[in-house]
């Protein structure tokens, strides 16, 4: 089923991590990224298992969702590592037969390769699990306030964000009931060769496309009642505040980064 | 060869089973509709009618139950699936924003094409379709987003009937019309079934209009099955009925509240003629 996409799914839970300020989760999930970049042995790497292990536990998200978020690229991740395996040359053969010779260079890599790839999409679902898609908008915004000295539009452009993220769940619901609607007049989706099923695809497009712009015009209507002149002018009633939590958190991190790559150096890296 | 058109067996449907959003849209329906009735269904919002008739052409499949179409399983052989839909057109709420051809006579031979109908025959049932709607042909060389709201209604409602389906089901056909566009809508559905012939079955708020119309009522209550039977029938529970949140027809309630005041009435009067002669006979039993 189409609805069962978790693009910024809100998974609804009081944690310690979904206290956290918006923007402090955004910095730390640049950190965790880096962090999940630098580590370059098996001890550095982890550390940073232990630290997203822990960060897991401490957002109260079933681990269920989480499997559920790398199902989908799970195929593509075994699919690289093993390409990566017999690909990547190297001195130390491990084992060779008929022209295909694995190293341990390439085994190695495979392994850091999936697991940053794994590790990466929990990070990112950690965020968006725990983190209300307007409140990601908003913070996003203010990471970007200091563009506003560019006449970067930043305002504007999460405004933007924001109704788009807001009418994600409503397009997929719609093209849910377009698609009834055709398939009830014997619209075949399923079979025929290219061209044809991308012509089939054509009475849900137009419909989308005509109701989409009516909402969209709606919303204008709906926003300029409002008195919306632009969002510079806007005041926000849940003001973002930073807490000493959100400075510990941070400190944490960085102090992570700074011990995998004490790791790194001292036990050498084996990619 | 059963008299009965559609059939549902123990049917329920869990929608998003397992996960914390889990609803139980429909539970344990069991009914027969025989051929030619007008079914009219009611319920309060989420009771789950539109999901009911979601699996009479096997857009959902039950999460469990069976849906029988003049006798044999609609989900025993997939490949005849479309067919089961050509049999069986659904008509959904607000249907207008399912128009996506260039002319009206584009969109309402959309499903007939899909059948594999020959160009006459797709020809005939288009012209067939638009009058049936009380559109005349002038209609068939517009654009369908340049009529009006109600106009637009009637040329889906047209997109479906163009199939000929052996039951036709609209999911509140009525929806955001004002009273004269509802009445024709109404009017044309009632025409349509009696030139055809064949089952209709109408999803709808208004019990005015379901008593109006229907040959048989059925009422969905909190995902269940509360009532199948004829308009009387349905109606003599008027007391239930008004519990489940349900607007029964105003004379209806008008005979409800005669009983509440200790009047020897009957509460199953929905017509002005029946309820005319109540009143006489209440006159005349000298209680007045
Ligand atoms: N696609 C869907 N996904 C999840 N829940 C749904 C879906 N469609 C309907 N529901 C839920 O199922 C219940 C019955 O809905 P529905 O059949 O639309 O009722 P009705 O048509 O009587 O208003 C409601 O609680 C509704 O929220
Ligand atoms: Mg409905």
């Amino acid at each position: 089923m189409i609805s069962d996409i978790t693009i910024g799914q809100y998974y609804k839970a009081e944690s310690f991590i979904h206290k956290l300020d918006a923007r402090a989760k955004i910095i730390l999930t640049v950190l965790f990224i880096a962090l999940i970049f630098l580590c370059k042995n098996f001890i550095s790497l982890a550390l940073t298992l232990v630290m997203v292990i822990l960060s897991v536990l401490l957002s109260s998200v079933p681990v269920k969702m989480y499997i559920k978020s790398l199902k989908p690229i799970i195929p593509i991740v075994l699919f690289t590592a093993v390409l990566n395996m017999f690909y990547t040359g190297g001195e130390n053969v491990v084992f060779s037969f008929k022209g295909i010779t694995l190293t341990s260079e390439g085994i190695f890599t495979a392994i850091f390769l999936a697991a940053r790839i794994v590790l990466l999409i929990i990070a990112s679902s950690i965020l968006t699990y725990t983190t209300v898609p307007t409140m990601l908008t908003d913070a996003i915004e203010k990471l970007l306030s200091p563009l506003k000295l560019f006449k970067v539009p930043v305002q504007s452009w999460a405004m933007m964000m924001t109704l788009a993220l807001r009418f994600i769940p409503t397009l997929i619901e719609e093209i849910e009931k377009i698609t009834n609607a055709q398939k009830s007049r014997g619209a075949d989706f399923e079979s025929g060769r290219l061209l044809q099923r991308i012509k089939a695809v054509i009475p849900i497009i137009i419909p989308l496309f005509v109701s989409s712009f009516r909402r969209a015009s709606d919303l204008a209507y709906a926003m300029s009642c409002r008195c919306y002149t632009g969002a510079d002018t806007r005041t926000r009633m849940k003001q973002m505040k930073m807490r000493i939590r959100d400075f510990v958190c941070i400190i944490i991190f960085i102090t992570s980064i700074a011990g995998v790559i004490l790791l790194n150096n001292l036990f050498g890296a084996v990619i | 060869m059963s008299n009965f058109v559609l059939e549902t067996i123990n049917l329920s449907h869990i929608y998003s089973k397992g996960t914390t959003s889990q609803v139980d849209a429909i539970r344990d329906i069991c009914l027969k509709i025989e051929k030619g009735e007008l079914v009219g269904v009611i319920g309060h919002t989420g009771s789950g009618k539109s999901t009911l008739i979601q699996h009479f052409n096997g857009l959902l499949k039950g999460t469990s139950g069976t849906v029988l179409l003049d006798g044999s399983d609609i989900w025993a052989d997939k490949s005849k699936l479309r067919n089961v839909r050509f049999r069986v057109g659904i008509c959904f709420q607000y249907p207008e924003y399912q128009l996506f051809e260039e002319t009206v006579y584009k969109d309402v031979a959309f499903g007939p094409k899909n059948m594999k109908l020959s160009d006459s025959e797709v020809d005939l049932r288009v012209r067939e379709a638009i009058s049936f709607v009380g559109l005349d042909e002038s209609y068939l060389e517009k654009s369908p987003f340049d009529l009006s709201g109600g106009e637009k209604r009637r040329v889906a409602i047209a997109g479906v009937m163009a199939m000929k389906p052996d039951v036709l089901i609209l999911d509140e056909p009525c929806a955001g019309l004002d009273p004269k566009g509802r009445e024709t809508v109404l009017n044309l559905i009632k025409d349509y079934r009696e030139t055809t012939e064949s089952t209709v079955i109408i999803v709808s708020h208004s019990m005015e209009d379901i008593s109006k119309l229907a040959t048989k009522v059925l009422v969905m209550n909190n995902s269940r099955l509360a009532y199948y039977g004829t308009v009387d029938e349905v109606f003599s529970h008027a007391e239930e009925l008004k519990e489940m949140g349900l607007n029964i027809p105003q004379i209806t309630g008008l005979f409800l509240r005669l009983k509440e005041k200790g009047f020897d009435v009957r509460t199953d009067i929905y017509t002005l003629e029946k309820a005319k002669d109540e009143i006489l006979k209440l006159l005349k039993g000298g209680c007045l």
